[in-house]
């Protein structure tokens, strides 16, 4: 067979591929990234539930009825023009006015993102539901590898070409399974949407944020506790009358451990994150990866079927075998 | 004229030796014992220096400046140098509330107990001078489940007649809720060998 046939170059290229199978988790850093995306997948599951998430929101909407029940506090204690209760609302709501001031922006930041993370709660499930990235170089690798060691064993003996020729073909056909099992025609461009939903909360500067409204929180719920709560049983109200008029005060502050227990690892694990989702989003885009088994795979299966001999009665004649030329004296 | 230069040359360097011998500071002392903690002991967090850098204010401190907040001693007085005082197992309850006791007292951090703990290397410092110097790598601040390497490089003073010190040192926090953060603390009191 002539070196610039058709079956010659498919084999050339069978292993061009192959080689590139092997270099293109190399060259997208792949062996250093994908473990991080799995490290980050891993670090959201405690709080990537509907349950989870839902409290977070709920705490929030607590934090926010008491806020709000501020101004009605104010009223009680002022009481009469007469009686003082200016000064009274001056040292005991001073935090806690700069807290609902505060708030104003805390409220809308914390729970539109808790609302974009809840939205992405079924894309995170679908990408938690892939193979694990730290496996993903190692889907190209290992073809790759397959590939190569068929061409050598072909190369090395001739008489087994046709059956090699097969299993590459079946290699291929797998190779364009292997999105479709996996699901990842709908999985991948899930990850997708929801690496670009996350793309402006997992940031140092939000972190920081998040961080600065966690000590805000902190010092309003140690207004409730410490002033407003003392001020009002001052004013006359027994505890039962507290929690009756103020119920959103009263929750606040029965809560707040709770709260504090939710909130430091969700920081903590978006804090820890940053540079994992950075990792992850320096990866070519997720609705690509099924396609990088899909052609390949086609690749494959069509390069071994064309690597096959050439069909005219000269060819059948010449060659007893399926092995192409460039297998028996060497591809150069 | 080399004959006469030579013993004065020698003569010289002893001199500048005695000198020298005369001049050097005491000898540094291995301060191995209980640093004791008494009151205006603290503990400070400054949160990232990214963000508007200040300090973090904890509303549960006792002191009226709520970014301080004040550390008193613990089961065994203090710190220890050369010895490891770890954190019981569990090292928490259910709350959060850090149940070791030993070096300081359980101390209110905006609602949860914190306590401190030395795992790893145990802490040693040396005097000399009436400077301290040394370092506390292991010590960890224990709260709401969480435990978080609050070691480094101290320095401080000492008074080898009162014992009584004077140890700052800051630390970094790298990772989880309080990342970037740098926890400041600073502890006086008396040594007890």
């Amino acid at each position: 067979m002539r070196s610039g046939s058709p079956a010659r170059r498919a084999v050339a290229a069978l292993a061009v591929l192959g080689v590139a199978l092997i270099a293109m988790p190399v060259a997208f850093q792949m062996f250093d990234r994908a473990p991080k995306g799995a490290q980050m997948i891993a670090s959201f599951r405690p709080d990537m539930t509907a349950v989870r998430l839902g409290g977070y929101q709920l705490e929030l909407r607590e934090i926010d009825a008491a806020v709000r029940e501020g101004p009605s506090v104010a009223t009680r204690l002022a009481g009469s023009p007469a009686s003082g209760g200016q000064k009274r609302v001056a040292a005991s709501l001073a935090q806690f006015a700069q807290f609902e001031r505060q708030w104003q922006g805390i409220y809308p930041d914390m729970t539109g993102m808790m609302d974009t993370i809840r939205a992405n709660l079924p894309n995170y499930q679908a990408v938690a539901a892939l193979p694990s990235f730290t496996l993903f170089p190692w889907f190209f690798v290992i073809p790759g590898l397959i590939v190569l060691a068929l061409l050598a064993l072909g190369r090395a003996r001739p008489p087994s070409w046709r059956t090699v020729r097969w299993v590459l073909v079946a290699l291929g056909v797998g190779l364009v399974l292997a999105p479709a099992v996996f699901e990842m025609f709908s999985r991948a461009p899930k990850g997708g949407r929801m690496m670009t939903a996350f793309k402006p909360i997992e940031t140092s500067a939000r972190v920081e944020r998040i961080q600065g409204y966690f000590g805000d929180m902190a010092v309003g719920q140690g207004a409730v506790q410490l002033q407003l709560i003392p001020a009002l049983r001052r004013s006359g109200l027994t505890n039962s009358q507290i929690s009756a008029g103020y119920p959103g005060l009263e929750t606040f502050d029965a809560q707040w451990v709770h709260i504090l227990n939710d909130m430091t690892p969700m920081i903590g694990a978006m804090s820890d994150n940053v540079a994992n989702y950075q990792a992850v989003a320096a990866l070519p885009p997720f609705p690509l990866f099924p396609w990088f088994f899909v052609a390949p795979g086609l690749f494959v299966a069509a390069s071994a079927l064309l690597a096959g001999p050439r069909r005219s009665p000269r060819a059948r004649r010449q060659s007893s075998t399926d092995l192409p030329s460039s297998l028996t004296e060497g591809v150069t | 004229m080399s004959s006469r230069f030579m013993p004065r040359l020698g003569a010289g360097l002893v001199a500048v030796a005695v000198l020298a011998v005369a001049a050097a500071p005491a000898s540094a002392q291995q301060l191995k014992g209980l640093f004791r903690i008494s009151a205006g002991s603290y503990f400070r967090m400054q949160e990232p220096t990214g963000a508007k850098s200040k300090f973090f204010a904890n509303p549960y401190s006792t002191d009226a400046n709520k970014t301080y907040t004040l550390i008193t001693a613990g089961g065994d007085g203090g710190l220890r140098t050369g010895l490891l005082q770890p954190a019981p197992t569990p090292a928490f309850d259910a709350k959060g509330d850090s149940l070791a006791k030993r070096i300081i007292a359980p101390t209110d951090f905006t609602g949860i107990n914190f306590w401190l703990a030395t795992v790893g290397t145990a802490p040693s410092i040396t005097a000399s001078a009436g400077h301290l110097s040394g370092q506390v790598n292991g010590l960890t601040a224990e709260w709401n489940k969480l435990s978080f390497k609050q070691g480094g490089q101290v320095t401080g003073t000492y008074n080898a007649q009162t014992h009584a010190y004077v140890l700052t040192w800051s630390s970094l926090i790298s990772g989880g809720p309080f990342n970037g953060f740098t926890g400041v603390w600073h502890l006086k009191g008396t040594f007890a060998s």
